[in-house]
């Protein structure tokens, strides 16, 4: 008897189940709303320093605006990751979880999808309130902005999912937010990095290109900053694969420190 | 548990190969850091800027930050019968030591912010008579965007202030203000240079579009002030 298509229905609807659960309690935690709230007040504000750059009042409302949201998205999504699993944990809220017959691969990808998609609808209810701005004040959205919104949320994907990895094994929820920040900040470090390994020889050379290579390239998807850049754009192809395999790596790898738990 | 770790070791092996192969393969678009120069106390800022991926808005607020030191006024001058300042004779002028380093930092943050380097080096050639500084911040600016033609026609046209010729930069500035991201700056050189050659119907439109273009208070009113002149001075400019 063939049972591998049932098994197969069965963790895909555990993973549904479980990513549907992940973003409905996302969307009811207050400090989902709070910071949706903060960016909106925020991304109003931003018309002061619209205003300041006289001619040039579009191009700076669509950068701060795409800015806000990526940070503040960014600090919703350490903050999420880093305590998705752990609070489960804490709270032994997962001991019910692991009562029923919920495979432990279907758990974390659910968990992970119920964040992707909270930040999906973070970014979302974000770019509606930018764009009701930029077109309050006579502007259309710049040409690149669906881009910009999309790699934002790549970026956020990456960061998630090494997130989750590092929240298994870092010591306290604020030690994970840290890791993944500093992992945030050299990720945008592509052109120093090039330029530091350019500059330098021997071991120091290779350690170098050792942590830049293993470090996710945040810059690959930073749209916002190259809206107007000359350079020719990395391959839709290449980009799609770096970020699978930013999204299944971490994914694997915490599957594999999840299993040695004992819930 | 064996499928997962038969899957992880070719994967990371992939994840390991990938980052290399994007380093080689997409060479960073931006200048590196030691481009970049400190102005005021702006080490840390700038370190905020690259780390966070925020080059483009860094790049904005030193633009903000440029055109609030150049709206200071270094050198008084007395208001004329209305009231208001005059635009035109010696407009924008003093020294303004800090303008070309925080013009060059803002287009070693941002090279491909053009209407600022446009703005910058207009500036610097037809207000401030630093020609010079004009051409070596465009030449910089070319580095990043070889391509640019705006740069080229204003680099050519500060060359021909140089030699004193006022109807070749005007007829290059031409080609220039009818761009979306021309610098009012520079519509405002081209149609004082119009005007003074006596090309009055062609400065009297090139105003009408600094009317349409600008929110810059100073400039509308400047143009308005220019329009009711030539509408004085010849009937026929439409």
């Amino acid at each position: 008897m063939n049972t591998s298509k049932p098994v197969n229905m069965n963790y895909l609807s555990t993973t549904w189940s479980i990513a549907r659960y992940s973003l409905l309690e996302n969307y009811k935690n207050r400090f989902f709303g709070l910071f949706i709230i903060f960016a909106g007040v925020l991304i109003y504000a931003s018309l002061l320093a619209g205003v300041m750059a006289v001619d040039e009042e579009a191009r700076v409302l669509a950068d701060l605006g795409l800015a806000l949201m990526e940070l503040i998205s960014l600090a919703y999504a350490l903050l999420a990751a880093a305590d998705a699993i752990t609070r489960e944990i804490r709270t032994k809220t997962i001991y019910l979880v692991f009562s029923r017959p919920v495979p432990r691969p279907a758990y974390l990808a659910g968990k992970a999808a119920g964040l992707y998609a909270a930040s999906a609808l973070m970014l979302g209810v974000m770019a509606l309130i930018h764009l009701s701005l930029l077109y309050s004040r006579g502007f259309a959205a710049p040409p690149f902005y669906a881009k910009a919104v999309f790699f934002i949320w790549c970026k956020l994907l990456i960061i998630t999912s090494a997130g989750l990895f590092i929240s298994l094994f870092a010591t306290s929820t604020v030690s994970a937010v840290a890791i993944m920040g500093i992992l945030w900040t050299l990720g945008h470090f592509t052109s120093e990095a090039q330029f530091l390994i350019s500059r330098s020889s021997g071991a120091s050379g290779l350690a170098l290109k050792a942590v830049a290579y293993a470090i996710p390239d945040l810059q690959l998807f930073n749209a916002r900053d190259l809206a107007a850049s000359a350079a020719a754009p990395p391959a839709a192809g290449f980009l799609a694969v770096y970020l699978l395999l930013w999204l299944t790596v971490p994914y694997l790898f915490s599957l594999l420190l999840f299993r040695k738990k004992e819930f | 548990m064996k499928t997962t770790s038969y899957l992880v070791l070719p994967l990371a092996a992939a994840l390991a190969m990938a980052g290399p192969w994007a380093f080689l393969t997409y060479p960073p678009p931006f200048p590196p850091a030691d481009r970049i120069r400190e102005v005021g106390q702006s080490a840390v800022e700038d370190s905020l800027a690259l780390a966070l991926g925020l080059r483009r808005l860094a790049a904005d607020l030193w633009y903000i930050r440029l055109l609030q030191y150049y709206g200071t006024p270094e050198v008084e001058r007395p208001p004329d019968e209305t009231g208001r300042h005059e635009l035109e004779a010696g407009f924008g002028g003093g020294r303004y030591r800090e303008f070309l380093p925080m013009a060059r930092h803002l287009l070693a943050l941002d090279p491909y912010f053009t209407s600022a380097g446009l703005y910058a080096a207009g500036s610097l050639a037809f207000n401030m008579s630093r020609p010079d500084e004009a051409l070596s911040l465009l030449n910089e600016a070319l580095i990043y965007r070889p391509k640019e033609w705006k740069y080229v026609k204003l680099l050519a046209a500060i060359g021909y202030s140089k030699a004193h010729d006022p109807s070749k930069v005007s007829e290059l500035l031409m080609s220039l203000i009818m761009e979306p991201d021309c610098p009012v700056m520079i519509r405002q050189q081209a149609a004082f240079l119009n005007k003074k050659a006596g090309n009055y119907r062609v400065a009297y439109r090139i105003y009408k579009t600094i009317l349409k273009t600008t929110k810059d208070p100073f400039y509308i009113d400047n143009a308005r002030k220019e329009m009711a002149k030539l509408e004085k001075l010849n009937a026929d400019l439409n």
